[in-house]
This record gives structure tokens, C-alpha cells and sequence, in this order.
């Protein structure tokens, strides 16, 4: 063969280009393998190739490695794989069976396992609603308790038969500031604190009505409640109602320099 | 070469590293979405991993075998229903434009450098060099496009790659 011609001819780069058909290019590998003029020539045409592939590169996003190398360590136990020799058709056969009992007892064991774990999680769901329900219940019956009371404090808020007596606080509490609502005819007296300060355990409030220059007991009451209290009856003929401090139970008379707060009935 | 494959994770990755570049330029001369070349891309690495066993040092280089990989993906799936038919990249122009506007400095650099020195080639050389390595066209292509002899490509083609040789490699 004449070497010169044959390299001449372009088929090296041709090759080299992957442009040959089959019949083409085993005829170059032949040719390759008995001339090593020509592993020489095409070696030098690859590195030209090379080189100009290489200068006209376009570098991928770095996503696109990083993608690919997730795609083969995915894949790499499965290159690693070796197919189990096959032997007769019966065996494979059994082997099939083994291999299907194996799949189903798996897949069955997970999806008991699976179904079991969704099990005990309903449960736990479920006990959690229950007590949640309660907490709401409770919280209604609270709140439902609350606006009855404020129902019944707005009746009597509204009910003209009831006075308003209007308590300030003395020289020594001068922000200090409750109110009594009292009904003449029925003799009810309700009870309402604006701003009165938090006493120790061992102390109580005192309501007294004066009636004819005498204070007579309307009952006792913490400093801690909200709305309207309903305190003793008294008859008509109170002229002032006074709330003073007294040890916890009250007193039979006054103790008048604890004075909180004081406030006169509007002669009508 | 060895320790590609024994199927060595870091050999394929400092291949990656060293030929991705030239296999997407490539792939995007035939395929242009970008984002479907970077899938062939990828397709042709995973294939090199599978086939390493089948590369054969006496019949070329693994440049060469991967190239050629890479032609065949990138026709296969110009080839493919989903691909519509606007394979080319258009002129050496828009190459240089495209690479441009996405901020791929170094490689413009890289390219300009590449038409500085494809200049030093008569025209009718560089002509067949640039359709076929800078557009993705083949030789066969190139001549039944053009209406040139399949022979008179192939000669230029030669020609072209002698002085080539002393240009980059020499």
C-alpha cells in the first residue's frame, strides 16, 4: 500500500471525524494495526482536532456535573451487579417463584409495618383531638358562664330602679374608685370596683351603708373580682355607702381611718 | 486509563473536567438549546462510564472516542420526534455573540483567539475548517451543501489540518 497516497487522501482525518462508514473504518483499524506510519499520522491529526475542539469549548453549568456524578453513584451498585448464572429452565423457574414469594413477603412486611405506624399515629391524633374537644368544651362553658353573668350585670346596669352611687377615694387613696347600684324597693345592692388596690390574704373589704348617722354591715368582698357583686340588703334610708379594710370576715363597726372609698345618695 | 476502567468515580470526574467543555461545544454546534445539550452531555458521560470496557487505545484517542460519542448523541436526538428542526447554530457570528452575551469570558477569549488564528489559513481552508468544526457540519454535509466535490473537502480538510498541526501543536 502507498502509505503517502493513502494519507494523503483525507481518510485519517475522515476517521478521525467519525465519519467513515463501518466497512470504512474497520479498513483504517486494519491499516492502523499493520502501519504504524499511520498510528503516527493520526495521532498528530487528534491532537490538532483536540486542540481546536478544546479552544472552541463551552463550559457546562456546574449543576450539570454535579447532576451527572449523582446520576452514577446512583447507578454505581448496579454496574457492580452480577447476573446469576442460568442453569436450567425449572430452576430458573423456582428462582422466579423464590424471588416473587420474597418480593411479596417484603412488599407485604412494609406495607404492615406502614400501615401500622399510620395506625398509631391516627391513634395518638386522635387522643389529642379528644382532649382538644374537652379544652374547647370547658373553654364555651366558661365563656357562656361569663356572658350570663354579664346578661344579668346589664340588667341591672339598665334597670332604672337601681341608683347609682358613685364611691371616690378618700385624701389618702385618691385613685381608688367603686361604685353601688341600689335598688330602694327591693333592697338588692350590687356592687362594682373600678380601681380598688389588691389587699394581703389576711385582709378583706368592708361595704357599709350609713343609715341615720349609723354604719350597718353590707358584707365583705375581695379587691379581685370583675363585673357586679351581689352584697346584703339594705333598707331604704342610707344617706352614704363607704368601703373600709378590715381583718378577713369584717367587723361589727368600722374601722374608719382605713377609709377607701365614700359616696353620698342623691336625695330623689 | 486504567483507573477509568476499573471504573474509578475520579477518573471519569477529572475527564469531566478536562473534555466536558469540548464535548458540550460540541453537542451545542448541533444541538442548540442549551439546556438540552447539557442533558446530552450528560447522556454521553454516562455512556463513556458504561462502554470504557469497549474503548479500544489502538484504533484512537479517548478525545476521539468521546467525540464521537458525543456527534452520534447529539444526531441521534436531532433525529428523535421531540426535536424540532433548527439544528445549526447559525454563522461563526452568533457563536461568538451568544458566548459573549452569557459572560463566558475566558472562552470568548478563547474563540477569538481560534478566529485570529484560523485566519492564517487560505480561505477556501479555513472555510471547510470552520463549517466543520466551529458549525458541526460533517464533510459530507458540507459538500453536498455547498456543492463541492466530496473530494475537494476531504483535500482542503487535509490540507487545512497540516498547517493546523504546525499552528497549535508544533
Amino acid at each position: 500500500m502507498n502509505v503517502e497516497a493513502y494519507i494523503s487522501s483525507g481518510i485519517l482525518e475522515s476517521y478521525a471525524q467519525g465519519e467513515l462508514s463501518e466497512q470504512e473504518r474497520l479498513e483504517v483499524e486494519n491499516n492502523l494495526r499493520a502501519y504504524p506510519e499511520l498510528r503516527k499520522e493520526l495521532s498528530m491529526i487528534e491532537d490538532v482536532q483536540e486542540a481546536l475542539l478544546q479552544k472552541a469549548a463551552q463550559q457546562p453549568r456546574a449543576s450539570v456535573k454535579l447532576d451527572l456524578f449523582a446520576k452514577i453513584d446512583a447507578g454505581l451498585p448496579v454496574t457492580k451487579v452480577v447476573p446469576l448464572p442460568v442453569t436450567t429452565t425449572s430452576a430458573t423457574n423456582w428462582k422466579l417463584a423464590v424471588a416473587a414469594a420474597v418480593t411479596i413477603a417484603l412488599i407485604s412486611s412494609y406495607l404492615a409495618y406502614d400501615y401500622r405506624d399510620k395506625w398509631i399515629k391516627t391513634q395518638g391524633s386522635l387522643t389529642q383531638l379528644i382532649a382538644q374537644n374537652q379544652r374547647v368544651a370547658q373553654d364555651y362553658n366558661q365563656v357562656n358562664q361569663r356572658l350570663n353573668q354579664l346578661e344579668t350585670d346589664l340588667n341591672i346596669l339598665n334597670n332604672p330602679a337601681f341608683e347609682r352611687i358613685v364611691m371616690t377615694g378618700r385624701p389618702n387613696t385618691p385613685n381608688a374608685l367603686a361604685s353601688v347600684y341600689w335598688n330602694k324597693s327591693s333592697q338588692e345592692v350590687y356592687l362594682s370596683i373600678q380601681d380598688m388596690k389588691t389587699l394581703t390574704a389576711e385582709k378583706q373589704y368592708q361595704l357599709w351603708a350609713i343609715i341615720d348617722g349609723k354604719p350597718v354591715d353590707a358584707g365583705v368582698f375581695d379587691g379581685s373580682f370583675t363585673g357586679l357583686l351581689k352584697m346584703k340588703n339594705i333598707t331604704s334610708g342610707a344617706s352614704t355607702f363607704a368601703v373600709t379594710i378590715e381583718p378577713k370576715g369584717g367587723s361589727k363597726t368600722p374601722s374608719l381611718e382605713t377609709m377607701q372609698v365614700a359616696g353620698n345618695v342623691i336625695k330623689g | 486509563m486504567i483507573a477509568l476502567k476499573a471504573k474509578d468515580r475520579s477518573a471519569l470526574e477529572y475527564l469531566y473536567d478536562h473534555y466536558a467543555g469540548a464535548m458540550l461545544g460540541v453537542i451545542s454546534r448541533i444541538i442548540k438549546k442549551e439546556e438540552l445539550a447539557e442533558e446530552i452531555l450528560q447522556d454521553v458521560f454516562l455512556k463513556v462510564w458504561d462502554k470504557i470496557g469497549s474503548y479500544d487505545q489502538t484504533k484512537g484517542r479517548l478525545f476521539t472516542w468521546m467525540l464521537n460519542i458525543a456527534r452520534n448523541q447529539a444526531i441521534d436526538k436531532t433525529r428523535s420526534k421531540e426535536f424540532s428542526k433548527d439544528k445549526k447554530t447559525g454563522d461563526i457570528d452568533n457563536f461568538v455573540d451568544r458566548i459573549n452575551t452569557e459572560g463566558f469570558v475566558e472562552q470568548r477569549v478563547e474563540v477569538i483567539g481560534l478566529l485570529q488564528l484560523l485566519k492564517e489559513l487560505p480561505d477556501d481552508q479555513r472555510f471547510i475548517i470552520d463549517q466543520h468544526y466551529l458549525k458541526g457540519y460533517t464533510q459530507a454535509e458540507i459538500s453536498e451543501e455547498f456543492n463541492l466535490p466530496l473530494g475537494t473537502v476531504k483535500t482542503r480538510m487535509r490540507l487545512a489540518m497540516k498547517v493546523l498541526r504546525k499552528l497549535l501543536v508544533e
